[in-house]
């Protein structure tokens, strides 16, 4: 589904960033890197409207000629961001969601890891599987 | 149409275009310096009316942009002023001719021209003519300004003119039909007269009349033409018009909300494609008032509704309306491929005008929809310009990645390919620019901060491409910077061959221009600070060295200066003021010297994969003048903790700080300052450099030892000695400093053995050396000392016993003896085991001391320092003989007494021990008997310890001092001394070596006591002469023969009274004697004497006298009567000396 998966700490660097390997990887980097405006401004004129109510799914960020970007903000400001290929047209809104909300049940147990410190790349292998999967559909 | 301008915004609409151009040969800066002042005259109110005219400068048209005047005025170019230079009335003509050729340019749009001449002076600038200015030249043309204005307001009455002409031709016959360039030929053999086409040509004008009246000041009239427009065009379907219609809807209406402008301050140019100056000057300080006066409107008179308050509210479009009618038009215009840049333009002032409202999600749109708008074929210029305009507009709402983006694309187009002449430089600036949008500085000191967060990947990319344009650019010096930066901030993320491949690369650049610590300012301005490397390699740790121990400096104590100062006032509390991450302020309580070599060492590891030249490292120091010796080291790939250890002299005296090191790696040198490295383990790094002192060295005759343990010691020396033997040490100190060498003090110090020592162990003359100060560097002195190996002589206790049960004759040892065993091996394993013997041999015991030199001088003598020197003295000391039994014999006289000995050879070698006049050779391991006879001691009087000594010790201690005493004297009266013939068979040579023996150990208080002169000291005199055991005192038959009895008490009681008989006898040498001798001897008076008591160290006597009346020889016997009164002095004390007397025949007789 996916051909790229980011996280992104609260302070805009990324803390886990995996493309599909047929392409450049530096192109997601930057494709992520930019819809960061988009996620910013998305949350700061969502935050004054309804601060506690605000849906964490942020939806289409930006599409591009071959990409779609999707945004998704956690409460603590993590960001997940997946990019998804435009010709891929049998996604839907709904499906899309539900990627998201598991990447977030996801990185909700790598946060539970007493190892884990907040704020380092994301290196569980566990992580990693599910995101392996949610791109395995695709293809 | 093909050229867009970027730079266009909604309030552009409102504006006049006038192109200034020069004409003919103008130099750029002087027609730019004239463009300035021109277009300084950007808003012109109109006298008459309270309107206000805007104009737009422009010094470059493309004409075909101008053929799209109809379709929105303000691309029209109404007037034109050229500028030219022409020196003399010559060229005049010709002048005038080229500027008649421009007006033809722009020929059917203009309103007016002017012409500005400047150089021209003569009859031709005499003449007054309104379309021409004479100036003298550039600098001096003080009426530029009001030219213009007179230029602008006959624009405006053309203008005027023409809105009224258009405004008022509605009963016109046939409106005429107003089209853009590439719709000409649409609409040839159309049909003029059906309703569509006149409505068309209907809406079109009003249209065109509300734009003339945009730009006249009148917007209320503006929107009301704008508002028929729409719905005439709407119902004919006229998109691309309607689209027009709309913008200049939206542009009154945005004209009306922001009367500040919508253009911000961000609009700077590149001059290379426009270098109109007239940003930032579009805040229009009329145009509120103009609004906001009705009597702007009313004069207008032209139509009544308009004028209206009413009208106004509901003709301006709301700040929604706007966007959405924004929308609307671009949708329209999009309809239509040759309205690209129409569409692209919209989309910038909408953007523009969605920025001030801070809506950057529906601007962002706009701007992805601006994206895709196909011009068709750009130049790379064009392409240039247009990612730059987007870059600027996204960082306008601030989606600052976004424009990073879309400016580093720039850049690379500025270098694409296909460019036959790549712009570098601008290609550098604009990457420059992206930095801020990719949180990038170039500044090393923001990433020192813990581990570095970021989109690694997208920034060294962009790192990378910075090295390699400013390579091109043809600065190198930018590119070792650049990658010096990359190297040291992204080290985390580089794999390992892209730091293989970035090291070369950096080494490749450095080879031609090396980095440097200097900040390098780029032409705009910019400032690179320098990158030092502080993580090739990673110092983990600084550490200040303490001088090696001989160098040391020490304060002499009671100097003022010393006061301990702390900051508490208590000497010890439990609340310890924790101090931290202030460790490297903290000054280490050791000192260098000035002049002296001084060391700091560093953990540093190499985090490459490869070996890590590092070249020139130094330390960087404050405080004090401080030579840096630099080091080079090379670290192996991958190196754990590695020790490298910088030095560096200090010149001066004074506080020194280790700020930092420097290193040159990979050509590039680098100073690192400790304050900005982290994770750097410190204890303080700050330390008194003292004034230079004199420097010894010490060698000495003896070959050096290894050290002794435990002790900080300069050298040692080693040696082995018998049990009583003495050597001399010659000790030279040569001053090897560069200071004069004044004050030399020496003292020692044995350091504690179980071993009981006689004697002093070390002992030395400083008269000479001291009489040769003071020492010039360069200079020696020599120091003899003499090591005195004395230790106890007594045998040990399993050879005592031995010796007991053996009887006093022993020449061997059983065999059954253990220690004969050790003490002859047998020959076979005698060289085999000779350690192993050795360590079981435990005889052999071992001496140390330190003797310490504590030497100053030069400066440091002054400031009260001084520095020390040791040297380390381990003896092993043999046993030489044992003594291992003492017992003493009464001699014949009572002042004598003999003192045996029992003399041990435990040596492999002959040994002859010689006392007094007697000697004594012994084999190896023999043991014999040896008397020596003696006289007593009077240990009375020996000088007693000073009371203190008395007080502060025990009474056991001044007991073993006392015995001390008293074995040292009768040590010196024996004078023992050995000599070992035959040293060493194995040495293959006789060495001879000597020494004393002491019995100081083996002396018991049994032996002492013996040894000791009675405390009653007995004197018979006979004739006056003192009689002693063996003396023979003679007298003459007849004569009275005097007898005198002394006694002296040495004691410390008064004794006595005592009563003495004397009673002589026959000794017949047979073990008879005869006492009755009444008949032979009468005594003249009493036979007993009465002595009083004495007091101490008085005497009394008393005389007696005796008549022999026979020869012979007698003896007197002095016997107590009382035996009670010694009951409290020991038996010694009342053993009276007997008197041997040989009476003879008188002389005459004889004779």
């Amino acid at each position: 589904m996916a051909v790229c998966v980011a996280v992104i700490a609260k302070e805009n660097y990324p803390l886990y960033i995996r493309s599909v390997p047929s392409q450049s990887e530096l192109k997601f980097h930057y494709t992520v890197h930019t819809s960061l405006d988009v996620v910013e401004e998305k949350i700061s004129t969502a935050g004054k409207a309804m601060a506690e109510q605000r849906e964490l799914y942020l939806g289409l960020l930006y599409p591009t000629e071959d990409y779609k970007v999707y945004g998704y903000v956690t409460n603590s400001k993590v960001k997940f961001v997946i990019v998804v290929d435009s010709s891929n047209t049998s996604l839907r809104d709904n499906e899309i969601r539900s990627m998201f909300r598991k990447l977030h049940n996801s990185f909700t147990d790598v946060m539970c890891n007493p190892f884990y410190n907040p704020g380092d790349p994301i290196q569980s292998r566990a992580f990693d599987s599910m995101v392996s999967a949610m791109m395995v559909q695709s293809s | 149409m093909s050229v867009p301008d970027y730079m266009q915004c909604a309030e552009d609409h409102q504006t006049v275009l006038v192109v200034v151009q020069p004409v003919g040969i103008v130099p750029e800066d002087q027609f730019f310096r004239i463009y300035k002042r021109i277009s300084s005259v950007n808003q012109v109110n109109v006298r008459d009316t309270q309107r206000a005219l805007f104009i737009r400068y422009r010094h470059h048209y493309p004409p075909e942009n101008n053929e799209w005047g109809d379709f929105q005025t303000h691309r029209k170019v109404v007037g034109l002023i050229s500028v030219t230079s022409c020196s003399s009335a010559k060229e005049w003509p010709q002048t005038a001719e080229r500027f008649h050729g421009q007006k033809e340019l722009f020929g059917s749009t203009l309103y007016d021209s002017r012409l500005l001449v400047f150089g021209l002076q003569g009859d031709i600038a005499e003449q007054q003519r309104t379309d021409v200015a004479f100036y003298p030249s550039y600098d001096n043309c003080p009426d530029v300004e009001k030219r213009v204005e007179d230029f602008v307001e006959s624009i405006f009455i053309v203008l005027e003119s023409k809105r009224l002409d258009r405004a008022t031709d509605k009963s016109g016959d046939k409106i005429p039909l107003l089209c853009v360039p590439f719709e000409k030929k649409d609409f040839v053999g159309l049909d003029t007269d059906s309703r569509h086409y006149k409505k068309r040509c209907q809406g079109r004008m009003r249209k065109h009349v509300g734009d003339l009246c945009l730009q006249a000041g009148m917007l209320q009239d503006a929107l009301v033409h704008y508002h028929m427009a729409v719905e005439l065009l709407r119902s004919v379907n006229d998109f691309l018009w309607l689209g027009a219609a709309l913008e200049g809807l939206c542009s009154a209406s945005v004209i009306f909300h922001y009367p500040g402008g919508t253009a911000g301050k961000s609009g700077a140019r590149k001059p290379s494609i426009s270098a109109a100056t007239d940003t930032g000057k579009r805040h229009r300080p009329g145009a509120q008032e103009v609004l906001i006066d009705p009597g702007a409107l009313t004069t207008s008179g032209i139509s009544a509704d308009t004028s209206s308050e009413i009208g106004r509210a509901k003709n301006c479009l709301s700040q929604e309306d706007i966007i959405e009618k924004y929308k609307e038009a671009i949708s329209y215009y999009g309809k239509y491929k040759n309205a690209g840049v129409i569409e692209l333009e919209a989309c910038v002032k909408a953007v523009r005008v969605l920025a001030i409202q801070k809506r950057a999600m529906e601007a962002s749109e706009f701007l992805q929809n601006a994206v895709y708008i196909n011009l068709g074929q750009l130049s790379e210029e064009e392409k240039i310009q247009r990612y730059s305009v987007l870059s600027e507009l996204y960082e306008l709402i601030g989606f600052h990645r976004k424009s990073a983006f879309f400016k580093r694309v720039a850049a690379m187009q500025c270098v694409a390919p296909t460019i036959p002449d790549p712009g570098w430089k601008a290609c550098y600036r604009l990457l420059l620019e992206t930095l801020p949008g990719y949180s990038l500085s170039l500044d090393p000191k923001d990433f020192s901060k813990g581990t570095h967060r970021g989109w690694a990947a997208v920034q060294m990319r962009l790192l990378h491409e910075l090295v390699y344009a400013s390579r091109r650019m043809g600065n190198p010096g930018l590119s070792v910077r650049h990658l010096s930066f990359l190297l040291q901030t992204m080290l985390d993320f580089l794999s390992d061959q892209e730091k293989k491949e970035v090291t070369q690369s950096l080494e490749n650049y450095t080879s031609k221009c090396p980095g440097g610590m200097n900040i390098i300012t780029l032409p705009d301005g910019l400032k690179l600070p320098p990158v030092p490397f502080t993580k090739l390699p990673i110092v983990k740790s600084v550490s200040l060295l303490n001088l090696p121990a001989s160098l040391r400096p020490h304060k002499v104590k009671g100097l003022p200066g010393q006061g301990v100062t702390s900051a508490s006032p208590f000497i010890y509390s439990p609340i310890t003021l924790h101090s931290r991450g202030d460790d490297r302020t903290k000054k280490i309580d050791f000192q260098w010297v000035q002049g002296d070599v001084c060391e700091v060492q560093l953990m540093v590891y190499n985090p490459m994969p490869f070996e890590l030249r590092v070249e020139n490292m130094g330390l960087l120091m404050s405080g004090v003048e401080f030579e840096s010796l630099p080091a080079a080291l090379s670290l192996p790939a991958e190196s754990g903790l590695y020790p490298v250890t910088l030095v560096g002299v200090p010149r001066t005296a004074g506080n020194i700080t280790v700020n930092g090191y420097h290193t040159s790696v990979f050509g590039v040198s680098s100073d690192c300052l400790l304050d900005s490295l982290v994770g750097v383990k410190s204890s303080g790094c700050t330390v008194e450099v003292v004034p230079s002192l004199p420097r010894l060295q010490l060698s000495t005759s003896l070959p050096r030892s290894a050290r002794l343990c435990g002790e900080d010691l300069s050298s040692s020396v080693c040696l082995q000695l018998f049990n009583g033997e003495t050597q001399q040490l010659v000790i030279t100190l040569e001053n090897i400093g560069s200071e004069t060498l004044n004050t030399l003090e020496m003292s020692s110090k044995t350091l504690t053995t179980k071993e009981k020592l006689f004697g002093d162990f070390l002992s030395w003359d400083l008269q000479d050396a001291l009489s040769r100060l003071p020492l010039k560097p360069g200079q020696a002195v020599t120091v003899p000392v003499d090591i005195h190996a004395k230790l106890d002589f007594s045998g040990q206790e399993n050879l005592l016993q031995d010796l007991n049960d053996d009887g006093i004759s022993v020449t061997g040892l059983p065999i059954s003896s253990p220690l004969r065993q050790v003490l002859k091996p047998r020959p076979e394993n005698k060289q085999v085991n000779a350690d192993t013997s050795k360590s079981e041999y435990n005889h052999v015991k071992t001496l140390e001391a330190v003797l310490n030199f504590r030497y100053s001088g030069g400066l440091g003598q002054v400031e009260g320092y001084y520095r020390e020197i040791s040297l380390g003295v381990k003896v092993d000391v043999e046993p030489s003989v044992f003594f291992t039994r003492v017992s003493t014999l009464p001699a014949s006289s009572t002042r004598q007494c003999h003192l045996l000995l029992d003399v041990f050879n435990p040596t492999e070698h002959e040994l002859t021990l010689t006392a007094r006049n007697q000697q004594l050779i012994l084999h190896s391991s023999e043991c014999q008997r040896m008397a020596i006879q003696v006289d007593k001691f009077d240990f009375e009087s020996l000088p007693m310890p000073s009371h203190d000594v008395l007080r502060q010790s025990s009474l056991y201690q001044q007991e073993e001092e006392r015995q001390q005493a008293h074995g040292g004297q009768i040590n010196s009266t024996l004078d023992l001394r050995w000599n070992i013939i035959s040293f060493s068979c194995q040495l293959l040579s006789s060495l001879c070596s000597s020494g004393e023996a002491s019995v100081e150990g083996v002396l018991t208080q049994l032996v002492l006591e013996h040894m000791q002169l009675a405390p009653l000291q007995w004197d018979v005199l006979v004739n006056g002469k003192a009689c002693d055991s063996d003396v023979v005192a003679d007298c003459k038959v007849g004569d009275a023969v005097p007898l005198e009895v002394k006694l002296t008490n040495r004691s410390k009681s008064p004794v006595g009274p005592f009563s003495l008989t004397v009673v002589p006898f026959q000794d017949y040498q047979n073990g008879v004697q005869n006492s009755e001798l009444q008949d032979v001897v009468t005594f003249i008076g009493s036979n007993s004497f009465y002595i009083d008591s004495v007091s101490p160290a008085g005497n009394s006597t008393c005389v007696g006298a005796l008549l022999f009346l026979y020869t012979g020889d007698f003896y007197l016997s002095i016997k107590f009567q009382d035996d009670s009164v010694g009951r409290d002095l020991p038996p010694a004390s009342f053993c009276l000396p007997s008197v041997h007397v040989r009476a003879q025949e008188p002389v005459e007789v004889a004779a």
